[in-house]
């Protein structure tokens, strides 16, 4: 079995690779469970290997929870209904506990970082440190979330409640936050030092200005970082242009 | 922009691998502009403009959070695009007429990833008999169809976004003055910050959090003034 939960480990890491509107992560986490459900003869394999590629959506680290334990599940003779069930349940919590932990927790805590030490002139290996100690964190999240679902099957849910994962999501926020709060005017310092005073001050204005217009009331549905710095830049372009 | 042709095809591979990076595999977060840029950078010979540029990047990322099925603008490759723009042209110049490419190519990324996505919701919908038969084979073949797809489509962005670069210096580069160019940099990276600023306070919120975010820009604040 240990072969078998290697392979699907691998194959959690392309678990995203057919994307769609349809299925979400259905088709890949199909394809992540398939070797988690070979030992289990003929009449069984094919309508779990079917259900394993139903709709499926969650945090793509710790979708290896559903894998695991829908594959367990399968194993320990647990009805179609009972596995679907299972799915559906474990959808919303892997989304919202894996979206606080990684994408609003480690992933921004460490760009952040990453930022300071390249506003303090760490260079490139700033950069280099934030793949390496990331991906330890990832690496171990994903195979910690497959050999947890595997190990508890429909009984999942005992390891959200783990209390390491408690720990790190109030450790984390926190951590973000102040490390972005500090990366900001770091980096402010960091790009605007190639500028002369006059032009400081209008990168003042401009930013000022720019970060109102963002977190106006009402305006950010339709107004996002991309459309401002495009327009922006279409403003300063025909200005620069017309007024040379 | 005129580059020797193996750096383009490395930056053309790069951007490609960064592309896959960001949704399909295996989401290390070579993605990431930090990371896409300094690459970029080496690649090129200049680690320190692939460094300026992936903090541009780096700080519009921030204006997104990636969840659900939410749509959002693909800065890995534009970042690519962005520091082979950036390189040609030294300095303040090349610092704007770099946003302002990697910006579009951002834009052009997050449009193919929806078209992508609305593309494999067709054939996984095509393909729903034999998925319901629970044919391993077919399960396989849809999903590497998806990764290759995905792959294609990386490549294409990024070769827009080299193609973009190659434009802007014999375009743009001529027609604008210090000033002008001057003001492009200062619109880009003042939008960067803007955005940088408000999605982290978005992420932050009202909460306990907001706390910290005050304590970490006051340090910072601190640490940039005694410098």
């Amino acid at each position: 079995m240990k072969l078998a939960l290697a392979r699907a480990l691998l194959r959690l890491f392309a678990v995203q690779g057919s994307y769609n509107y349809e299925r979400m992560l259905g088709v890949g986490v199909g394809v992540a469970e398939e070797p988690l459900l070979r030992d289990l003869g003929d009449a069984k394999y094919r309508p779990a290997v079917a259900r394993g590629a139903h709709f499926f959506n969650a945090h793509p680290y710790l979708i290896g929870l559903a894998v695991g334990a829908a594959a367990r599940a399968e194993h320990d003779g647990a009805s179609p209904d009972q596995v679907e069930r299972l799915r559906e349940a474990l959808c919303g919590p892997l989304g919202s506990v894996g979206d606080r932990l990684v994408w609003a927790g480690w992933l921004p805590f460490l760009s952040g970082l990453t930022l300071v030490g390249i506003a303090l002139g760490a260079g490139w290996m700033a950069v280099a440190a934030f793949l390496i100690v990331y991906n330890v964190g990832h690496v171990a999240l994903r195979w910690w979330a497959l050999r947890a679902g595997w190990t508890h099957g429909a009984r999942v849910s005992v390891a959200l409640h783990n209390p390491f994962l408690q720990r790190a999501g109030a450790v984390l926020g926190p951590a973000m936050a102040f490390t972005i709060g500090a990366a900001l005017p770091l980096t402010t310092q960091y790009l605007a030092w190639p500028f002369e005073a006059g032009a400081r001050i209008t990168f003042a204005v401009v930013a000022g200005l720019a970060f109102l217009a963002l977190r106006w009331p009402g305006g950010a549905g339709h107004l996002n970082g991309l459309r401002l710095a495009l327009g922006l830049a279409a403003l300063a372009l025909v200005v620069a242009l017309v007024w040379p | 922009m005129t580059l020797p042709v193996e750096i383009l095809i490395a930056l053309l591979v790069w951007g490609t691998l960064v592309g896959i990076d960001l949704v399909s595999l295996p989401q290390m977060m070579i993605a990431r502009p930090l990371v896409a840029g300094t690459i970029a950078g080496a690649i090129l010979g200049d680690i320190p403009t692939g460094l300026k540029l992936g903090v541009i990047f780096e700080l519009l990322q921030y204006d997104i959070l990636p969840v659900g099925a939410v749509r959002y603008p693909e800065y890995g490759p534009a970042t690519v695009a962005a520091v082979a723009t950036a390189h040609a042209s030294a300095g303040v110049l090349g610092l704007g007429l770099g946003a302002l490419v990697g910006l579009v190519t951002g834009l052009i990324g997050g449009i193919t990833i929806n078209v992508l996505r609305r593309v494999n919701s067709r054939i996984v919908h095509a393909a729903a008999a034999a998925l319901e038969s629970g044919d391993p084979s077919a399960l396989v073949r849809v999903h590497v169809g998806g990764l290759l797809r995905d792959a294609a489509r990386a490549a294409i962005v990024t070769a827009t976004g080299l193609f973009l670069a190659w434009l802007a210096r014999p375009l743009l580069a001529g027609a604008l003055t210090t000033r002008g160019a001057t003001l492009l940099a200062v619109a880009a990276i003042a939008a960067a910050l803007a955005a940088g600023a408000a999605g982290t306070l978005r992420l932050v919120g009202r909460g306990p959090n907001l706390a910290w975010f005050a304590a970490g820009l006051g340090g910072g604040l601190l640490v940039a003034w005694l410098r």
